[in-house]
């Protein structure tokens, strides 16, 4: 992406033909309109880059089908201009586009006097003119071949062939117009009205030598005579009548016209993005003395910015394209009342609306003003813009300006509205992703804080570990052959998240569809089931332009949230799944957690979408977008914790509600406050020891090899309980019939020693270092008779026999013991016994009374035993 | 291939590629439909895999196929080109039907080739009227409208006292006469003196109805005129002429609120609102309302409720030319004319006041029998071009159609007209029923149900925010609409409008919009919160937020 340097934005606007009313596509669903399907298309001009090109930044959409769309534009000789003018044709026509509407004022000049193409979008997103009214180009430069090709002819029902598209040699045509007017210094067929022009254009046919023709009708032989013989030429190869005979862009190029030219030209070449497999450092090109580059004294420190960085601060900072349309008069509409058509038929035709003469083509672009932006940002200081990223990762470069630390208090929706932190995240992100993956760690502390919307998609592509030669991979991977699942994948596609305009375009079903089959060809041991696709949404979101990285993210999501899932019979994946899934209800909140198990209100019954999409089909994108920047910090646990906090928004209308309320408030999920929910989650994930969650079907270990030390974030919060090396110490394997068969969860020794904080003489291996305010408080009760207790117990665990605990309605026999277990409750208590069966039915028990974060030592008291830290209490005196 | 391309021709061509591997020699052929659709890279990667190819060569094909599409292409494009110029050399097209058809389309679409536009009286005033009105001078305005409103409502009761005054001193004569029957007088001279009764009644009549006209129209121009002069003379604030003209207009006002103070009474009307979310994953929030009320409420005057009449003057006033909109839904028989019913009831309403912006209903209804009429004739056209080209299927269709009077609506379609003068709505939609709605079995698939439908997309196609529908497709109850009848048909109504309203999300990406339920004044109060009590079964009535609840 090119900075700014002293370019400008430019916004221009067209209307996109309106549909008919009602007409439904061959598969039964409404047509997409066509402003969608513009949009849709839109997007490849993005990454359209070259310095003989304006780039296309951003496109929206207005009410009624109006398109807005910004571009960046900027401000010799014949010979060179239409040498230039051919590089850019040549490189579009390389991407498969027409420019088509090649007319002077589409030639700019930028700020070193090179030129640049704008408005080459247009035809190609409008799919070449048809979901337009207006015709594309401009009379006087319409290459003869346009003329009969490019019109359907009007008020003629029975026609309904659209036009045919233009080949690259009419811009060719157009250019030669152009480079004529140039030469003779006036405009071509001025005198003429549209029709005399297109007229006089066709009979140019019969004639031998166009351009002494022009020439004549102009009265400017004289000048065309005096011409260089290489310009002549050039006129003459450009405007030739016949299109197989007129070269194309390509072809002039290398044309020996150009050889006094060509030579000052470097061929341009594509930097290298950031996941792809060519050496991104390839062509840096450091000076000799690098003290050269500080002398470049710049104050434009926002100009060094890529255009796309600028319009996204520009927006932010109260750019509204739609009003500064409005204001340049560009955009004028009537008032709605007196618009409305008189009569209406029954199948929807209107009658009696005049025709808008706002919906008029006005071509005019509009030229955007940065002043507001400059304004806002007038107080960054420089050093805002380039952080330092040194070794010492303690000190994360806070751009130090008070205004941003007070900012990152405030809540994540206006922290995403501010310009000036927005800036200072973005340039951040910007330069720890040039340095990914080197700087990987960096990018998880920074994520933690907030992920600049801009930058999402890298940035969750970075945060999964993506690498490698993806683009290549993704070309490897067969998407075109038919599959048995392609019926499934076309019938899930128009419903998965279509009130998104992105990607209920035309162009995003086709996305879908390549990344979807990519992912089901590449993973021949799992199935598609019903919600891959919409898993798959957010990740084409944010990387549109790059499917490749779609997929790999996807590729790297599922196996680390979803291991499995996606099994021909994922039954016991899933149902192991949810039955941790309610032991953690339980475990945090036991009075929803009984209430919902006694009107048998199971997850089964609503959880399994949550899960098997990672919340995906529930929420809408700006939601799933905020949840995920969490999720993708959290390791495979962390979806428990937002199912728990999900429910405990839905705390209150749960509890006053039986089984068949409850089944409606699932099947139409009432609004949800992710921000609240993304904040209890994480609170809940840190009451959560970390076996609690421990999966016999989640994904194994991986191998040391596969993990090297640099790429493995150093944070207790990401790891996997899997992840950590497995010991005697650890949880072990149990049926799925007996973990149902248990309401709380169960916890493995390592995890009690380690919130017990003692100290295992025989494992120095242990983690000692946490610090004690973060560690949960807890209670461990032995539920042992009490002579198995004196003879040796965990320190500071009470003793509560099972058999004489509970009085015969359930309640707690009163005693110092019990006494106890009230003051702690609120805190972790853990059952620890002989048998697993009793602990488990005492912790059920107490969850049934209400007593939160309960859980079972796995293994019971004999797991203990081994390391030696039981106590024996001195005798009682 | 896709909806709606069309026919595209695809020709079908192979790409050869020769290569050597060792001692062998291969040859790979590919059969390519031109134009290609596919993504090259992806075409490559499949070839790569599918015939297992060795990768040295993976450069050189990826190059050579690149290659040939690329020329083939450009020879597709070249031939299609010079065929089309060859259709023109030989005169199979004319040039300049050609010619002319882009002329058209320039000047029909751009800015740049299109013919200066006309100033139009009517959004010069709109945008004058719409400045004034969010500005100070708002009040002035309101004032000056209410003044002509009194001067109606005073001219419309005299009419009422002489029309009484006549039918009074027609009844005793008629009684004169009845009583004369059969003595001096036969059947034929009761008869002459009803006609000429009736006679002077239509004589009076008309006279009062021109007398309301011409006022109006007088109302009319000297508003607009004083409305524009008012608009000048704020932009040069020198002149004091109207800044006086305010203040006594204010002063005038005060006196009358202080005089007609009286009591204004709600005659019975109940009402129930809702908040409804919309959407699987994205949400929108929707307001629905149930009320029992008379249709004719939202157009009525409250001429007792001084300070109420403004209020609402004020709100429809501010939004008249804005981007939200009230209108609200007629049903009407298939004539348009205001001679009956309901229709007449409204064209009643609709004089009592002088509309200043539009045209008076009459004279959009003239324009709606117009358009009617040449609607018509448009569709006649196109069934008779489909026959011709087509089957004769469509024959049935073209008999019954012409069997009919051409002016006359059809069920399910409908007329739009516009109003400032009405209190709370801005637009009326005459939705044509017939007999069929008053039946117990109509189904989602009903022309009335597709007219409500088109509504509503007018709706969101021209910002009308707040829409009023009567709930159970009728206007008056009777006998037949029974307890089971009313549930049966508000079941289907929300149901079916439950429906459009989540289709419009895609038509306007989710603009929060009130939908007023009306049903008739005479259903029982038991029926009526029966009914409310269907509205959240078939909604989603959204949460309430619960502040107590800390988890």
């Amino acid at each position: 992406m090119p900075p700014l340097k002293d370019a400008k934005l430019g916004a221009f606007t067209f209307f996109a033909s309106a549909l008919p009313h009602d007409v439904c596509g061959s598969n039964g669903l409404p047509l997409t309109p066509n402003s969608i399907k513009i949009l849709g298309r839109f997007q490849i001009l993005k990454t359209i880059v070259h310095p003989r090109l304006c780039q296309y930044v951003d496109i929206s959409r207005g009410k009624h089908g109006k398109i807005n769309f910004i571009m960046y534009r900027s401000s010799m000789k014949v010979l060179q201009l239409a040498f230039e003018v051919l590089q850019g044709l040549e490189y579009i026509n390389r991407h498969h586009m027409v420019h088509r509407a090649l007319s002077p004022h589409n030639i700019l000049l930028d700020g070193e006097g090179h030129i640049k193409l704008s408005k080459f979008g247009l035809y190609y997103i409008t799919d070449h003119g048809a979901d337009v009214d207006f015709p594309i180009g401009y009379p006087s430069y319409l290459a003869p071949e346009v003329i009969p090709q490019g019109i359907v002819k009007p008020k003629d029902p029975t026609q309904h062939e659209r036009p045919r598209p233009s080949g690259p040699k009419s811009d060719v045509w157009s250019l030669g117009v152009i480079l004529f007017q140039l030469c003779v210094g006036r405009k071509l067929f001025q005198s003429l009205d549209i029709a005399e022009k297109l007229k006089f254009v066709l009979t140019l046919g019969c004639v031998d030598d166009i351009v002494t023709v022009l020439a004549e009708e102009h009265g400017c032989v004289e000048v065309i005579k005096n011409l260089p013989e290489n310009v002549l030429t050039l006129l003459r190869k450009c405007l030739t009548y016949h299109p197989s005979k007129r070269p194309s862009a390509a072809e002039l190029l290398s044309s020996n016209v150009f050889s006094a030219v060509s030579s000052g030209y470097v061929p341009f070449r594509q930097p290298a993005s950031l996941f792809s497999s060519a050496l991104r450092c390839a062509d840096l090109d450091l000076p000799e003395d690098i003290s050269r580059l500080c002398e470049d004294e710049n104050n434009d420190f926002l100009g060094e910015r890529s255009i796309e960085e600028v319009y996204y601060l520009w927006c932010l900072a109260g750019g509204d394209l739609e009003k500064e349309l409005v204001s340049k008069g560009i955009i004028k509409s009537k008032p709605p009342v007196c618009t409305l058509p008189n009569l209406l038929l029954e199948d929807g035709e209107s009658f009696g609306q005049g025709r808008d003469r706002s919906f008029l083509l006005d071509d005019t672009t509009v030229t955007l003003s940065l002043c507001q932006l400059l304004n806002r940002l007038k107080d960054v200081p420089g050093e805002a813009f380039y952080p330092l990223l040194g070794e010492d990762q303690s000190n994360v470069p806070h751009s130090g300006s008070n205004t941003e630390l007070s900012t990152s208090t405030l809540p994540l929706i206006i922290r995403e509205r501010d310009t000036e932190y927005q800036l200072n995240r973005i340039v951040l992100f910007d330069r720890l992703l040039k340095a990914y993956p080197y700087k990987k760690n960096l990018i998880w502390k920074e994520a933690r804080v907030d992920i600049p919307p801009l930058l999402r998609g890298l940035t969750w592509a970075a945060l999964l570990g993506v690498e490698g030669a993806i683009q290549e991979k993704y070309d490897a991977t067969d998407k075109d052959t038919p599959i048995p699942t392609d019926r499934q994948i076309e019938v899930d596609i128009p419903r998965c998240h279509q009130y998104d305009e992105l990607l209920s375009s035309p162009e995003g079903h086709a996305k879908f569809r390549r990344v979807l089959k990519a992912w089901v060809v590449s993973h021949p041991n799992l199935v598609y089931w019903q919600g891959l696709d919409s898993l798959c949404a957010p990740f084409l979101y944010l990387n549109f332009n790059n499917e490749a990285l779609a997929y790999a993210c996807m590729c790297a999501f599922i196996p680390k949230y979803l291991y499995n899932f996606f099994l021909k019979d994922n039954s016991h994946v899933i149902q192991e799944y949810l039955t941790v899934f309610s032991q953690m209800i339980a475990f945090h909140d036991p009075e929803l957690s009984n209430h919902l198990n006694e009107i048998g209100f199971i997850p089964d019954l609503y959880a399994i979408p949550w899960f098997l999409t990672m919340f995906t089909h529930v929420f809408p994108l700006h939601k799933i977008f905020h949840l995920w920047d969490t999720l993708l910090l959290g390791n495979a646990s962390f979806p428990f914790c937002i199912g728990v906090a999900i429910l405990q928004q839905l705390r209150v209308r749960l509890l006053s509600n039986g089984f068949n309320e409850c089944i409606l408030l699932f099947s139409d999920l009432p609004e949800i406050d992710i921000e609240r929910c993304v904040r209890e989650s994480i609170n809940l994930f840190c009451w959560t020891p970390k076996s609690a969650t421990y999966r016999q079907h989640a994904q194994s270990p991986k191998t040391a090899g596969d993990c090297n030390g640099m790429n493995k974030p150093a944070s207790g919060f990401t790891v996997d309980y899997q992840d950590s090396t497995k010991t005697d110490l650890g949880r072990e394997i149990i049926q799925l019939s007996e973990l149902k068969s248990e309401v709380s969860p169960r916890i493995s020794a390592e995890d009690l020693i380690d919130l017990c904080e003692l100290t295992v003489p025989s494992h120095g291996k242990m983690n000692i270092k946490k610090t004690k305010s973060s560690k949960p408080k807890l209670l461990v009760v032995d539920i042992r008779n009490s002579e198995d207790f004196n003879r040796g117990h965990i320190p500071g665990s009470i003793n509560m026999p099972f058999g004489s605990a509970f009085t015969a309605d359930g309640e707690l026999v009163p005693g110092p013991a019990s006494a106890t277990l009230q003051s702690f409750k609120g805190k972790v208590i853990v059952s620890v016994g002989h048998v697993s069966s009793n602990s488990a039915e005492f912790a059920a028990h107490l969850v049934k009374l209400g007593y939160p974060r309960v859980c079972i030592l796995d293994g019971g008291i004999n797991k203990m035993k081994p390391t030696g830290l039981l106590t024996v209490p001195s005798p009682q005196i | 291939m896709k909806p709606g391309k069309g026919k595209a021709v695809y020709t079908e061509r192979d790409f050869i590629y020769k290569f050597n591997a060792g001692s062998q020699s291969f040859n790979l052929t590919v059969p390519l439909h031109f134009p290609v659709q596919e993504n090259l890279d992806h075409l490559h990667g499949r070839l790569m895999l599918l015939h297992d190819l060795p990768c040295f060569i993976e450069q050189d094909l990826k190059k050579s196929l690149c290659q040939f599409v690329e020329e083939e292409t450009i020879k597709d494009f070249d031939r299609e080109a010079e065929q089309a110029l060859e259709a023109v050399r030989s005169g199979e097209v004319d040039a300049g039907t050609l010619a002319n058809a882009w002329m058209k389309s320039y000047t029909e679409t751009t800015l740049e080739h299109s013919r200066p536009e006309e100033p139009n009286w009517d959004e010069d005033f709109a945008d004058i009227y719409h400045d004034l009105i969010h500005s100070p001078a708002s009040e002035t305005l309101l004032n000056l409208e209410h003044n002509y409103f009194v001067s109606i409502s005073e001219l419309l009761g005299e009419r009422d006292v002489e029309l009484k005054k006549l039918r009074e001193r027609q009844g005793l004569e008629m009684d004169k006469v009845m009583q004369e029957l059969g003595k001096s007088l036969s059947d034929q001279d009761v008869n002459s003196v009803a006609a000429q009764h009736f006679e002077s009644q239509q004589i009076l009549e008309n006279k009062w109805s021109t007398e309301l006209k011409q006022l109006s129209t007088i109302q009319k121009q000297e508003y607009q005129e004083w409305v524009i002069k008012l608009h000048q003379d704020l932009k040069n604030p020198n002149n004091s002429f109207i800044s006086e003209e305010i203040k006594v207009q204010q002063s005038h006002l005060q006196e009358s609120t202080e005089s007609s103070r009286s009591l204004y009474e709600e005659h019975g009307q109940l009402e129930e609102s809702f908040t409804i979310h919309l959407g699987a994953q994205l949400k929108t929030m929707h307001n629905l309302r149930l009320l029992r009320a008379d249709m004719l409420d939202f157009c009525r005057h409250k001429r007792n409720h001084r300070s109420g009449v403004k209020l609402h003057r004020l709100q429809t006033a501010l939004s008249l030319y804005s981007a939200s909109l009230c209108g609200l839904v007629l049903l009407v028989d298939n004539r348009i004319n205001s001679y009956s019913g309901i229709k007449r009831d409204f064209a009643t309403v609709c004089q009592e006041c002088t509309d200043f912006h539009f045209p008076q209903l009459q004279e959009q209804l003239d324009v709606v029998q117009q358009v009617v009429l040449y609607a018509r004739a448009q569709r006649n056209q196109k069934v008779k071009h489909q026959q011709d080209t087509s089957s004769e299927n469509e024959a049935r269709d073209k008999v019954k159609s012409s069997e009919r009077n051409q002016s006359n609506l059809l069920p399910g379609e409908f007329y739009v007209t516009r109003h400032s003068n009405l209190s709370e709505c801005h637009v009326v939609f005459h939705l044509c029923v017939d007999d069929n709605v008053r039946s117990g079995n109509i189904t989602a698939r009903d022309p009335a149900i597709m007219g409500l439908r088109n509504i509503l997309k007018v709706c969101c196609t021209h910002d009308i925010t707040t829409i009023n529908i009567p709930l159970l497709l009728v206007h008056e109850m009777s006998e037949e609409m029974t307890i089971p009848w009313c549930l049966k048909r508000a079941e289907l109504v929300f149901k079916c409008v439950k429906g459009f309203m989540m289709e419009m999300v895609s038509w306007d990406g989710g603009v929060s919009r009130t939908v007023q339920f009306l049903v008739s004044q005479n259903i029982s109060e038991e029926m009526f919160y029966q009914l409310s009590n269907m509205l959240p079964q078939i909604f989603r009535v959204s949460s309430t937020l619960t502040l107590t609840s800390k988890r």
